[in-house]
């Protein structure tokens, strides 16, 4: 009973929708869809418009490569997909990630040392490989880090002073009292002196834009 | 007393056999909000005016048949619709192995842009389902729309929850989540895709019938709030030092530039769906002048084509990145 309702509803509204589209569509519906037309022609014009203004602006890409190029301080032999160049910011941006990171975990382990290098032997000695482990986790993203061929200089001594440390280090925490321990301090400090002009060293050269001669 | 199992579309016929009770099947959700925009489709009533079977028609036909594979027969359909719909999947593919080894580095790092990127990009994929049902005339393809719509939900949920715990922003995760109107507007459309993905299934769908189709027009405020997403998020699209599309070193600062990618999109997407336009599409096609549709629509497709591509450029070029474990820093 519902059902046949249902089926009868169905065709008297499938009979007046189709009489609605006869009408609509006599001929050939101009009327009723002027509006529409009127509308996608408008837009078609704006799309054609847009399509050929992006083609012509894609023919200057190369001298816009250039430009960009030097003025967003782009490392020239570094490739980077997207826009051709790894940018001083990209690479300010990651030095940054990798410094704050590791240098923070190398501080922690070294006021831990700090702290028990008086007290207990075991701790300081437990301080001391953590404080290795992260110095060569350091030295590991050293060596991963695209250093941009200027840079290399800088980055080299870097990385010889990071391994320096981490060969003091590792003598260090083989010491057998804390006398011994302690007596490696000084040279450690030092160590830790010449990391911290190095990596002003390799900041300052790395965040420096190159010039126009060293674009590509 | 009519139920929700009575619903059927008002024009057509019931005739099981040709339109199997499969919601996708139906003109219902957010694809039509004007019985009369089917009008011009072979199944209504206007089909009367031209006897002869469509191309349209054919091709899902077609798309029935079966393909030997693997010394079983699969569907055509179904092929073609795993095959499209694979790449919904490429976002969290791209972020699979960082959250497998939980990278949060690498989560916090990329997660905004790869997920972020493929939310976007699985959207315009859903919303893109209508527009080629309209000019088409097919509907083998209409299940994708779900799925994209799925995929898109779990994207932007991703992307939220990414940026919730792992972004460097300051304060506890809800705050940052609103901290920034980019953020507050991301996780509104976020909050609204919930839903929407939660009743995404044919249970859903019939529990609560009419209701259902209301509650997925909340998709065209998605798109809506997404303008002012990338408005907010790349300076309104103008470029002021670092706030912007970013160090577009290629030269093509334009075409990367995320809310032009959004308008170029979007124009497509929005003027095929206006009711005047479906309406002169569907007289055009009655009096079989296709070619003239096709013309006057190339050229905004052509733009759509323009700016997906960039989309997509970005997805890619971020999701490798993240699959690689060495976030971007662009």
């Amino acid at each position: 009973m519902n059902e046949s309702y249902a089926e009868r509803g169905y065709a008297e509204r499938g009979y007046a929708e189709r009489e609605y589209a006869e009408r609509e569509y006599a001929g050939g519906g101009q009327k009723g869809t002027r509006a529409g037309g009127v509308i996608i022609t408008a837009v078609a014009l704006l799309a054609t418009f847009l399509v050929l203004w992006g083609l012509y602006y894609a023919t200057g890409t190369g001298e816009r490569h250039k430009v960009a190029l030097a003025a967003a301080g782009c490392e020239p032999n570094l490739l980077s997909v997207n826009v051709g160049c790894t940018t001083v910011w990209m690479l300010e941006r990651r030095w940054t990630q990798l410094t704050t990171s590791d240098l923070r975990q190398l501080n922690a382990d070294a006021a831990d040392y700090a702290f028990s290098e008086r007290r207990s032997f075991a701790k300081a000695e437990s301080a001391l490989t953590a404080e290795v482990t992260t110095a060569n986790a350091f030295d590991t993203s050293l060596r991963q880090f695209p250093f941009p061929p200027a840079v290399a200089p800088q980055a080299t001594a870097l990385t010889q002073a990071v391994h320096a440390r981490v060969k003091l280090i590792g003598e260090q925490a083989r010491s057998s009292s804390l006398a011994q321990l302690r007596s490696f301090n000084a040279r450690i400090d030092a160590s830790g002196a010449a990391i911290q002009t190095d990596m002003k060293l390799v900041r300052k050269a790395l965040f420096t834009r190159p010039t126009v001669n060293q674009e590509p | 007393m009519s139920t929700t199992r009575d619903y059927q579309p008002g024009p057509y016929p019931r005739e099981q056999g040709r339109y199997p009770a499969e919601p996708d099947l139906y003109p219902a959700g957010y694809e039509s909000d004007d019985a009369r925009e089917f009008w011009g489709d072979d199944r209504g009533a206007a089909a009367d005016h031209q006897p002869r079977r469509r191309w349209s028609k054919i091709a899902d036909e077609w798309m029935e048949g079966r393909i030997k594979f693997g010394g079983t027969g699969v569907k055509r359909k179904t092929a073609a619709l795993i095959l499209l719909g694979a790449w919904g999947f490429l976002p969290l593919f791209f972020m699979l192995p960082s959250l497998f080894t939980f990278n949060t580095n690498t989560i916090g790092g990329s997660v905004d842009d790869t997920l972020g990127t493929g939310a976007m990009v699985n959207l315009f994929m859903c919303l893109l389902v209508t527009p080629a049902v309209t000019l088409t005339r097919q509907r083998w393809f209409v299940p994708l729309r779900r799925w994209y719509g799925i995929m898109f939900a779990c994207c932007g949920i991703g992307d939220a929850l990414g940026a919730a715990f792992f972004d460097d922003f300051a304060g506890n995760p809800f705050a940052k989540l609103v901290e920034h109107t980019f953020t507050l507007i991301g996780f509104l459309m976020v909050l609204l895709a919930i839903p929407l993905f939660i009743t995404s299934n044919n249970w859903a769908q019939r529990k609560m019938g009419r209701y259902w189709k209301r509650l997925q027009r909340l998709t065209y405020v998605i798109w809506g709030l997404l303008f002012f997403h990338l408005a907010t998020l790349e300076g309104f699209g103008f470029q002021r030092g670092s706030n912007g599309s970013g160090f577009a070193g290629d030269g093509d600062a334009i075409f990367h530039q995320r809310l032009y990618q959004y308008c170029a999109c979007s124009l497509f997407l929005l003027t095929v769906r206006l009711p005047p336009v479906k309406r002169w599409i569907a007289a055009r096609q009655q009096e079989g002048r296709n070619r003239l549709v096709f013309m006057a629509v190339m050229p905004i497709f052509a733009l759509f084509v323009f700016g997906f591509i960039f989309i997509v450029n970005e997805l890619i070029f971020k999701g490798t990145h993240s699959f690689m474990e060495n976030p971007s820093s662009e």
